[in-house]
């Protein structure tokens, strides 16, 4: 068992950057062609988009009694709260735009497509994401957008430079949080791919949960949604900082200030235990 | 590179829990799960020589499908190990993936809402297929297969037949020295099943590609395989060439032999037994491993008994491959 063992050379560091300039030629260009793909299909096109905002229905009708029926919630003035809704919309909505194919997996592993994906010399993940072209993104992050627009107008605070460029940050993170959150959902499922309800569960409960100041919430639940389910981090305790609730949001404020960060830390701990899920996969029908 | 396939006394063990019978089971199953260890291949050892065309056969469930996801570098096998064109699959699977081409008859690889072309575009630019070397290799690709007829055509649209050659030519776009082909022309009307056939002989012959292909189309077989290696429960029960097989499994000719006399006595001949008697008619067939050929038998009932007519049905390469599964069964 000796032939053809030609071991490949180490590559250095201008190998790396031609692949990785390659890669995002490759990832731009099936994004371009899944986008027109999309766009050919007209009905399609806007039937995706519009359930991509009706989906949010429910945070456009909070915001909306929030701003015209109360003046706060929880000891936080309804604009702030606002910020809350917006950064969790706009990081939802990034995420489903750009990390989003790993929600619904089970599919992919019952229809053997990941079989297909394993065969090519690219990534599973990136293969995934560039599976189909989300539109129902576009819905998203226009109420995402809308709200934005909405909370920083209303918003009392001097939004300088350091504190937009860290709402920004929070907002990639809880991007990333929210990633690796259905990324581990998506690991279980390449073992067990009934667990893709638990991506269900998930989804409804970062709807439901993700655009309020956490203290309203019981403390277990509050204390649940801090440490075991992690979507204080999501948009919660960035805002918190923002808005000066950082003190009093239950956790120190150095952890809350650390979102982003724990949304980074958070992700690349998802990917890894997808490498090794994905190692371990052992397929459906044998 | 050489495109030889080498397996030793690879296995792969799947865990399942039992399922037992009725309500009661199931919720006996829920609460204390028995678990079991199922053997989809076991110890299985066979080499594919560079420029080689072998057939995996099995009956459904034998770990056919499962042997070509190891050495494609989708599953990891238990114990054992493989080489493809000197890469370990599953160890080096994206390394792997540039040697192989691989077709699974039932599931695309190819983006269900572009256009056909587009595909075979994005798999150039994934492959970094010189521009030129993919047009030349399209051009024969479409001469073989034609199929710039719809290769503009979304994936969605297209039919079985056409999905499976554009399938194909996907496959084979980066010249890879192994191919891959898990029942290809499954589903599929003769006369594309006959162009796929002429595709394959012409990638092996003219190419000199490897090609590992399971099937339950014994047409298949026997158009394109010199060697067959026959898998069952995961065990290799037999390698040989498709002639060795027909020598061993392949004797299971009749002789009908209508007599001149009716109540003649019948005591046939050593290795011939009288399967049954009808009125003048009397229906001959192999007795023990020592039987004669169709042809010996066939001459000894006309050399011991009066015949006034004579007719033999001898078995196609699918009894052959059916007494085959049955003594692999038996064994």
């Amino acid at each position: 068992m000796t032939d053809g063992l030609d071991m490949p050379r180490r590559p250095n560091t201008t190998d790396r950057l031609g692949t990785s300039l390659k890669s995002l030629r490759i990832v731009w260009r099936i994004t371009r062609l899944n986008f027109r793909a999309q766009l050919e299909y007209r009905s399609e096109f806007l039937l995706m988009i519009a359930i991509g905002a009706i989906w949010q229905v429910s945070v456009i009708v909070f915001a909306t009694v929030l701003l015209t029926r109360f003046t706060g919630m929880g000891g936080w003035a309804s604009q702030d709260v606002l910020l809350i809704a917006a950064t969790r919309m706009l990081a939802h909505g990034l995420f489903v735009l750009f990390l989003g194919r790993v929600h619904g997996l089970a599919r992919h592993i019952q229809e053997g497509v990941i079989d297909t994906y394993l065969v090519r010399p690219m990534p599973v993940h990136r293969q995934l994401q560039l599976s189909v072209f989300p539109t129902n993104a576009i819905g998203d992050l226009t109420v995402a957008t809308g709200l934005m627009v909405g909370a920083l107008t209303r918003s009392q605070l001097d939004w300088n430079a350091a504190r937009i460029s860290y709402l920004v940050v929070c907002v990639l993170g809880g991007m990333l949080l929210e990633a690796a959150l259905f990324t581990a959902v998506a690991c279980a499922s390449l073992r067990f791919p009934a667990a893709d309800y638990w991506g269900r569960w998930l989804e409804e409960l970062l709807g439901t949960f993700g655009s309020y100041p956490l203290n309203v919430l019981p403390r277990a639940v509050g204390g649940f949604l801090t440490f075991g389910l992690p979507l204080a981090f999501v948009a919660y305790f960035p805002a918190a900082v923002l808005t000066g609730h950082g003190g009093d949001s239950g956790v120190p404020y150095w952890l809350a200030a650390a979102s982003p960060l724990v949304g980074l830390l958070a992700y690349l701990g998802a990917r890894l235990l997808w490498r090794w899920s994905l190692g371990h996969y052992s397929g459906v029908n044998g | 590179m050489s495109g030889s396939i080498q397996v030793r006394g690879l296995s792969r063990t799947f865990h399942t829990t039992v399922r037992r019978p009725g309500f009661a089971g199931a919720l006996k199953s829920l609460v204390k799960p028995e678990r079991v260890a199922k053997e989809a291949v076991c110890d299985v050892t066979f080499e594919v020589a560079p420029g080689e065309l072998l057939a995996l056969l099995g009956p459904n469930g034998a770990g056919k499908s499962t042997t070509i996801k190891m050495l494609t570098g989708i599953l990891t096998p238990t114990s054992g190990e493989a080489r493809v064109a000197g890469v370990v699959p599953y160890r080096e699977r994206e390394r792997n993936a540039r040697n192989i081409g691989a077709v699974f008859g039932q599931r695309t690889q190819l983006w269900w809402d572009l256009p056909v072309r587009e595909s075979f575009a994005i798999l150039r630019d994934i492959y970094g297929v010189p521009e030129r070397e993919h047009r030349v290799r399209l051009g024969e690709f479409d001469e073989l297969l034609a199929l710039s007829s719809f290769w503009d055509t979304r994936v969605r649209h297209l039919s079985l037949g056409q999905r499976v050659r554009c399938d194909l030519a996907a496959a084979l776009l980066h010249d890879p020295p192994v191919v891959f082909l898990d029942e290809p022309t499954i589903g599929m009307d003769v006369v594309v099943k006959e162009q796929v056939r002429g595709f394959l002989k012409h990638q092996v012959e003219e190419r000199g590609r490897t090609v590992l292909l399971t099937t339950h189309d014994m047409t298949e077989v026997e158009r394109l395989a010199e060697r067959v290696v026959l898998i069952n429960h995961g065990r290799l029960v037999l390698d040989g060439t498709l002639d060795e097989i027909r020598r061993r499994f392949g004797s299971t000719w009749q002789v009908r032999a209508t007599l001149a006399d009716p109540q003649a006595a019948i005591a046939p001949p050593p290795g011939i037994a009288l399967l049954r008697r009808e009125g003048p008619q009397v229906v001959f067939g192999p007795d023990g491993p020592g039987a004669p050929t169709v042809h010996q038998a066939l001459k000894q009932v006309v050399e011991r008994y009066e015949v006034t007519d004579l007719a033999i049905d001898e078995a196609d390469l699918e009894d052959v491959m059916r007494a085959a599964y049955v003594q692999a069964e038996a064994a």
